[in-house]
């Protein structure tokens, strides 16, 4: 009977043994702020090696890091640090620590409709703001009319990015409608004149970005600022693996932080890490 | 195309110095709309006013689109969770006679957990739904300390007993089908019902508490004694290795065969655990782990099976990860039930009490994220003297693990 099982064992193994990972093809997945930034570095990669093939899908950060954990993105894109949980998980499941690249800078950006005439306003007052404290813009030195929030998904990193730095891990008014992209709130935005939202530096476009104040100065999200760490919303952008790079995914990391790469980061609207 | 068709038939007679052709229709073919043509009736709402009413359409469309959204992300608080582990045994005959042993299916767990959590709090129930009943396995009611990010909370109800490592760790993430030998001796059932805290900070784990003591396998809903046990573990996370140590206090009631009455017995616990990952093998990541615990007065039912009775053991465990979906792990363990007392025989059988080390091998392959096949093969040996003899109890598991 011994012999039978040591049979068994012996073929189950060899059954099991691990299927090569299709060479060639790197597939990066999440976060919706990153999606443009990530596509541009995939074209340039792929035109210069016309073999490899990047493949770039969004759905938000979380989405990118539990495609990490089940295996079926090599590259998770994250606008936010993982978090202990999901990097406890992922540890479990392939018994080495996430590895964590910073491949760029964002200021995360409030914005408000070309119409309105605030231009400036306090972290402590976008956190009254967005818990719902703060109802009408009169308050904050803008016109006798009712703010109308607009927020991002509970699986963007632009979302908890939000949560965390600006409302203090408190929970987002309920009164904020959530919508699936900050490509939606600043269309959101633009067509509403009392209409306040978020997102990433690079879709802020045909809407007024507000500056943030601090102490007595007030700082728009430029590259110099974000750069500075002076604008107070600014962050990094991530690459996250399951473990340490190598062959394709490695040779697609150098390039997104080569200068080359880093030159793109700053066409896209971003800041560069280097 | 309706605006075209009236616009004809009320066209206004032409000047006369204009040619009649090239505003007349046709004599022969008499002026009708199209088909398809739509006809606008007198007093019907203009183009400009049927625009807008569309676009207030289109906005309420928004407006409940959003409002279902809101009610979806309520909802997105609420996590249901569970796995089933389907099994395969074989245990090799006892014996040259082929008494003993067994070739059997089970299912050995069938969790179902529901979580919801908010800002503040935190529900979390669940049970196990097995071929020998349906069981409470988990609830706990969870305050997260406001101001903390969730990092300090505090928990009341039936939960894990904060001590080591592999007495908390969810069993749908063991590679192996079983804790070890001395977890179950030491932690038999893992979970208590009590109160803790669990404070992270930075790299530092905290957690600890106040329990009944005697566990969900005591065969009682209601502790039997006053007494509680204190059980903590203070743990570090350096993310590539990690580690705690852990404590336990506490009484327990019972009576020796040289007690007249019922008395206290010291119920106690150290241990200590250690994880570490590296990311050196091409094929995939590498873990060790160990844990070594110490204690006295223990196991299942009413833990007085063992009452004042002095035991340790440890395991070392090696996982070996190959590709994405593929591992390999390979544990020994070893567990001393009576410490410094001299193994025994019992006519060629080996004592009750007598130390007994096992070594067990698994692979594993995971198809997709939702299932994980394992096959496992465990060689106790129980260690003997005299004429006595190391039991055949070799054991083959194999399992199927569906999650969600």
């Amino acid at each position: 009977m011994k012999k039978t099982l040591r049979s068994s064992l012996v073929a189950l193994g060899l059954t099991l043994l691990p299927l090569a990972a299709q060479a060639g093809t790197v597939t990066v997945k999440g976060s919706d702020t990153m999606v443009i930034l990530a596509q541009r570095w995939a074209e340039a990669f792929m035109k210069k090696n016309p073999s490899m093939k990047i493949q770039v899908t969004g759905g938000g950060s979380g989405t990118g890091l539990a495609a990490l954990q089940n295996g079926t993105t090599d590259i998770a894109m994250s606008s936010r640090e993982m978090k202990e949980a999901e990097e406890e998980k992922l540890r479990a499941r392939y018994n080495t620590p996430p590895t964590q690249f910073s491949v760029a800078k964002d200021g995360v950006t409030f914005y408000v409709n070309e119409a309105n005439k605030v231009d400036t306003l306090t972290v402590e007052q976008l956190k009254a703001i967005y818990l719902g404290d703060t109802e009408s813009w009169k308050a904050v030195g803008g016109a006798d009319a009712p703010i109308v929030l607009y927020s991002r998904e509970n699986s963007s990193g632009t979302y908890v990015f939000v949560k965390d730095t600006v409302l203090g891990g408190d929970d987002f008014a309920s009164a904020a409608q959530t919508l699936p992209g900050t490509a939606a709130v600043v269309n959101a935005v633009s067509k509403e004149k009392n209409g306040i939202g978020y997102g990433g530096a690079a879709y802020a476009k045909g809407i007024k970005e507000l500056k943030i104040k601090k102490g007595n100065e007030a700082f728009a999200p430029t590259a110099e600022n974000v750069k500075s760490g002076k604008y107070p919303l600014s962050r990094d952008l991530f690459f996250y693996l399951r473990n340490k790079p190598s062959g394709d995914v490695k040779a697609f990391i150098d390039f997104a932080l080569s200068a080359e790469g880093q030159a793109i980061v700053t066409q896209v609207g971003y800041f560069p890490v280097k | 195309m309706a605006q075209a068709a009236s616009s004809q038939e009320q066209l206004p007679p032409p000047p006369a110095s204009e040619p009649r052709e090239a505003v007349q229709p046709p004599a022969t073919e008499p002026q009708q709309p199209p088909a398809n043509a739509y006809s606008v009736p007198e007093g019907s709402p203009s183009i400009d006013e049927r625009l807008s009413a569309d676009e207030h359409r289109v906005e309420s469309l928004e407006e409940q689109n959003t409002e279902t959204k809101n009610d979806l992300s309520a909802l997105k608080k609420l996590r249901f969770s569970g796995y089933i582990q389907s099994r395969y045994q074989y245990q090799e005959p006892l014996d040259d006679t082929g008494t003993g042993g067994f070739s059997r299916f089970t299912v050995r767990r069938g969790r179902l957990k529901a979580t919801y959590t908010g800002d503040l709090a935190q529900f979390m129930l669940q049970i196990d739904a097995v071929p020998a009943g349906v069981t409470l396995r988990d609830a706990e009611a969870t305050l997260f300390i406001p101001g903390t990010k969730q990092q300090l909370s505090l928990t009341m109800g039936q939960m894990k007993w904060p001590f080591g490592y592999e007495g908390p760790q969810s069993s749908s993430d063991r590679e192996f089908p079983e804790r070890s030998r001395v977890v179950r001796n030491m932690l038999p059932s893992e979970r208590d019902r009590g109160a803790k805290v669990n404070g992270r900070y930075k790299f530092l784990r905290v957690s600890a508490g106040v329990f009944d003591g005697a566990g969900t396998d005591s065969g009682t809903t209601q502790d039997n004694d006053k007494e509680k046990d204190i059980i903590g573990r203070v743990g570090f996370d350096l993310k590539w290795i990690a580690g705690g140590v852990s404590g336990w206090y506490g009484q327990d009631l019972g009576k020796l065969p040289t007690d007249t009455f019922r008395r206290a017995y010291d119920r106690s616990r150290l241990g200590a655990d250690l994880q570490a990952y590296f990311d050196v093998v091409p094929l995939g990541g590498t873990s060790l782990k160990g844990e070594f615990i110490a204690g006295r007065t223990y196991g299942a039912a009413n833990n007085a099976t063992h009452l004042d009775v002095p035991a340790h053991g440890w395991y070392l465990l090696l996982v070996q990860n190959i590709g994405l979906n593929d591992a390999v792990a390979v544990r020994y363990d070893t567990f001393d039930p009576h410490n410094g007392q001299a193994n025994t025989a019992n006519g060629d059988m080996p004592g009750a009490d007598n130390a007994v080390d096992t070594l067990g091998v698994v692979v594993q392959h995971h198809f997709g994220e939702n299932l994980k096949v394992s096959a496992t093969y465990e060689l106790p040996m129980t260690q003997v003297v005299a004429q006595a003899s190391d039991p055949k109890d070799n054991l083959f598991t194999l399992q199927m693990q569906a999650r969600f």
